[in-house]
C-alpha cells in the first residue's frame, strides 16, 4: 500500500483566502473558505487594494482552522501548495508569502499551482478521472476549452476573444440591478423566463473553439438602453432567460465541436459559472441527445467558486511528478497553460 | 533574547538576526529588489550567517508599516505566519521609527515616506536618553500641514529622513537650514528594528495583526464620502 500524501493548499488569487488538507488528491480533510464578498459589493466588484487587505486579516485564522478540522498537525503533512497565478497580484503575494513561510518552518516541500489547473482538478475531489478528458473552464475571468491528455497535460484548444463568461454575466447583471457577483441571480431569473429576444449568439457558425461574449453583452445593454428610452417595459426574467439561451447556445455548440475532434469518455466543466443550473441541464440534454458514452462531471457547487481544495487536488499530480518550487517563487498575474 | 528581525516596507530590503544586543547577521539590499522574491531566502541566510535555526528564535520583529502597500504586506504577512506557525512572539514596530533610529541624538527626528501629490507618511522622534521617543504619532499628511505643524520646534534642530527629491525641494522651501536625509541616506536597517522591538510588548491577537496602512483604501474613502456607514454588525469577510 501506497503511503497516504497530506498536501495543505493555499488559495486566495481573488477575493476568498481558502486554506484546505488533502489527502492524496482526493479526499478533503478541510476546505476551509472566507469570501469577502460582501466587502466587494458595496464597490460594485473585486477592489484589489481591499482584496489584499482581507487576506492577511484572514490567512493563519484559516491555517488555524485548517488544520484543526482535518485533526492534522505539521508532521503529518507532506507538502505545501499555493495558487501562483492567474489572479490579481496583490491578492496572490498574500497567499504565496503564507505557503512559503510555513514551508520553510516545518521544512516541507513546495508546491505552486496554477488555479486554472485547479478548477479543473476540483473534479478530482468528485471523480476517477479518465485521461484524455475534456474540460470546459468557466468562470469570471475564463471561458477555456482544455484538453487534459495526461496528469497535469494541458493543451488549450479554445478561448475568449474578448470577456469572459463569468464577465459577461456580471455586467448584464449590473444593468439589471443584480448585486455583485450577478451570475447566481441571472441564472435564478433565466429559470422563469423565455428567450425572446434573440440575442447574438457570436462565431457560432465558425470553425474554431474560440468564444466572444462581448457583442452579446452589448446587444443586451443596447435593447436595455432602448427600453429605457422609449419608456417600454422589459421582463427582467426574460432578459435573463435570453442572455442565458444565448450563452448557452454558444459553449455548448463550441464544446461540442471540441469533443468531435477529440472523443473523449468525460467532459469536466468547472469554474464559478459551473454552478449554473441551466448550463448543468443543456449538457446532460445535450449528451443524451447526441447519444454520447460520456461521463458529465460537474463539480459540487462549493468546489465551484475559488477554494484551497481544488489547488490541493492539482498539487498531488505535481507531488508525484517532484514538481517542487522552492522559496523563491512569485506571483505570475496572467499565467496561462 | 535572540530576534529575527525584518522591514520591506519601501525599496530596500532588511534582515538581521540579534542576539542580547549582539547583531549576529543582517543583510541589507538597496537595489531594487522584489521583496516577494527575496524575502524567505534573506531570512534562510540570515538564519545561517548566524548559525542559528529557527527554532532558537524567541522573537520576530517585523516593521508594521506606513510604507508601500505591497511592501508592508509582504513582510507581515512573513512574520505573522511565522509566529503563529512556529508559537514564537511577534511584535510590530513602526517603519518610519526604524527610519529614525538611524537619526542623530540631539535632533528633532522626522522620518517621511513619499505618499506622493504633496503628501507623505510622517511622524516625528526624538532620542531622549538614548531612548527613541515618539513626539508625534505617524500619520498620513499634505507636506504642507506637517511643515507647519513642526514650527513648534527650532527649525535648526529639525532633520528630515528619507526625503524624496520632491519631498527635499518641499521642505527646503520653508526650512532652508533643516537637515534632509535622502532616500539614499535612510536605509532601513533591521538591526536597529530588532533593538526597538526588545521594549515593546509582544502581540496578542496574531490573527488580527495587520499592517499599519494609515490610509484608506481610495475605494473605501469614496464609499464613506458618499455617506455609507459601516453597520456596527457587519462582517464583510465570512467564513462559508
Ligand atoms: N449560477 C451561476 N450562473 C452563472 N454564473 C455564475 C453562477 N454562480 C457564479 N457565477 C459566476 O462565477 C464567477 C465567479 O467564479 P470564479 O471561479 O470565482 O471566478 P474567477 O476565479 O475567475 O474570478 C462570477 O462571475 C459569477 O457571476
Ligand atoms: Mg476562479
Amino acid at each position: 500500500m501506497k503511503k497516504d500524501t497530506l498536501i495543505l493548499s493555499f488559495e486566495s488569487s481573488c477575493d476568498e483566502t481558502s486554506v484546505a488538507v488533502i489527502k492524496n488528491g482526493k479526499e478533503i480533510l478541510s476546505n476551509i473558505i472566507a469570501t469577502q464578498i460582501k466587502s466587494h459589493q458595496r464597490f460594485g466588484g473585486v477592489v484589489p487594494e481591499v482584496a489584499s487587505r482581507h487576506h492577511v486579516e484572514e490567512v493563519t485564522h484559516c491555517i488555524e482552522l485548517a488544520l484543526d478540522e482535518a485533526k492534522v498537525g505539521y508532521d503529518d503533512l507532506d507538502a505545501v501548495a499555493v495558487t501562483y497565478g492567474p489572479g490579481l497580484v496583490g491578492s496572490l503575494l498574500i497567499g504565496i508569502m503564507a505557503a512559503k513561510t510555513v514551508a520553510f518552518a516545518h521544512d516541507l516541500p513546495l508546491i505552486k499551482a496554477n488555479h486554472l489547473a485547479g478548477h479543473i482538478y476540483s473534479a478530482n475531489l468528485v471523480a476517477d478521472l479518465q485521461y484524455p478528458f475534456m474540460a470546459l473552464l468557466v468562470s469570471g475571468g475564463h471561458t477555456e476549452i482544455v484538453l487534459v491528455r495526461a496528469p497535469g497535460e494541458f493543451e488549450t484548444l479554445g478561448d475568449t476573444r474578448d470577456d469572459a463568461v463569468g464577465e459577461a454575466y456580471d455586467k448584464i447583471g449590473r444593468v439589471l440591478g443584480i448585486n455583485y457577483p450577478a451570475g447566481k441571480k441571472v441564472d435564478e431569473m433565466a429559470a422563469r423566463g423565455n428567450d425572446i429576444f434573440d440575442f447574438p449568439r457570436a462565431m457560432v457558425q465558425e470553425d474554431n473553439l474560440d468564444f466572444s461574449f462581448s457583442g452579446l453583452k452589448s446587444s443586451f445593454i443596447n435593447r436595455v438602453h432602448h427600453a429605457d428610452q422609449i419608456h417600454e417595459e422589459l421582463n427582467k426574467d426574460d432578459l435573463a432567460a435570453s442572455f442565458q439561451g444565448a450563452v448557452l447556445d454558444i459553449l455548448s455548440n463550441k464544446i461540442f465541436r471540441a469533443l468531435k475532434q477529440h472523443p473523449v469518455k468525460q467532459l469536466v466543466v468547472a469554474g464559478g459559472v459551473a454552478a449554473n443550473q441551466g448550463l448543468r441541464q443543456r449538457l446532460k440534454k445535450d449528451i443524451e441527445e447526441r447519444n454520447l458514452d460520456m461521463d458529465l462531471i460537474f463539480p459540487p457547487l462549493r468546489l465551484c467558486g475559488d477554494n484551497a481544495a481544488m489547488i490541493g487536488a492539482i498539487a498531488q499530480i505535481q507531488y508525484d511528478k517532484k514538481d517542487f518550487a522552492d522559496l523563491t517563487i512569485n506571483a505570475d498575474p496572467s499565467l496561462d497553460f | 533574547m535572540k530576534i529575527l528581525a525584518f522591514d520591506t516596507s519601501n525599496k530596500p530590503l532588511t534582515v538581521a538576526v540579534v542576539c542580547d544586543g549582539d547583531v549576529l547577521a543582517s543583510i541589507e539590499s538597496t537595489e531594487k529588489k522584489t521583496h516577494s522574491v527575496s524575502l524567505l531566502p534573506d531570512i534562510q541566510q540570515a538564519l545561517k550567517d548566524s548559525k542559528l535555526s529557527m527554532d532558537e528564535i524567541d522573537l520576530i520583529a517585523v516593521a508594521q508599516g506606513p510604507g508601500s502597500y505591497t511592501g508592508v504586506r509582504i513582510a507581515v504577512t512573513v512574520a505573522k505566519t511565522l509566529a503563529f506557525t512556529l508559537k514564537k512572539n511577534l511584535v510590530g514596530v513602526s517603519s518610519l521609527e526604524v527610519l529614525a533610529a538611524d537619526g542623530s541624538e540631539d535632533k528633532i527626528l522626522v522620518p517621511l515616506m513619499d505618499a506622493r501629490n504633496d503628501n507623505a507618511f510622517a511622524g516625528v522622534y526624538q532620542y531622549q536618553d538614548g531612548e527613541l521617543v515618539n513626539l508625534i504619532e505617524d500619520h498620513h499628511t499634505s507636506m504642507e500641514k506637517l511643515l507647519d505643524t513642526l514650527k513648534q520646534y527650532e527649525s535648526d534642530k529639525l532633520e528630515f529622513i528619507n526625503a524624496t527629491e520632491h519631498l527635499t525641494d518641499l521642505i527646503k522651501d520653508v526650512y532652508p537650514e533643516a537637515m534632509v536625509m535622502d532616500t539614499k541616506d535612510s536605509l532601513p536597517e533591521a538591526d536597529k528594528l530588532a533593538k526597538l522591538a526588545e521594549n515593546k510588548p509582544a502581540v496578542s491577537d496574531i490573527d488580527n495583526f495587520v499592517p499599519n496602512y494609515l490610509r484608506l483604501t481610495q475605494a473605501e474613502h469614496d464609499w464613506y464620502q458618499k455617506g455609507h456607514k459601516k453597520d456596527g454588525n457587519i462582517s464583510y469577510v465570512e467564513e462559508v
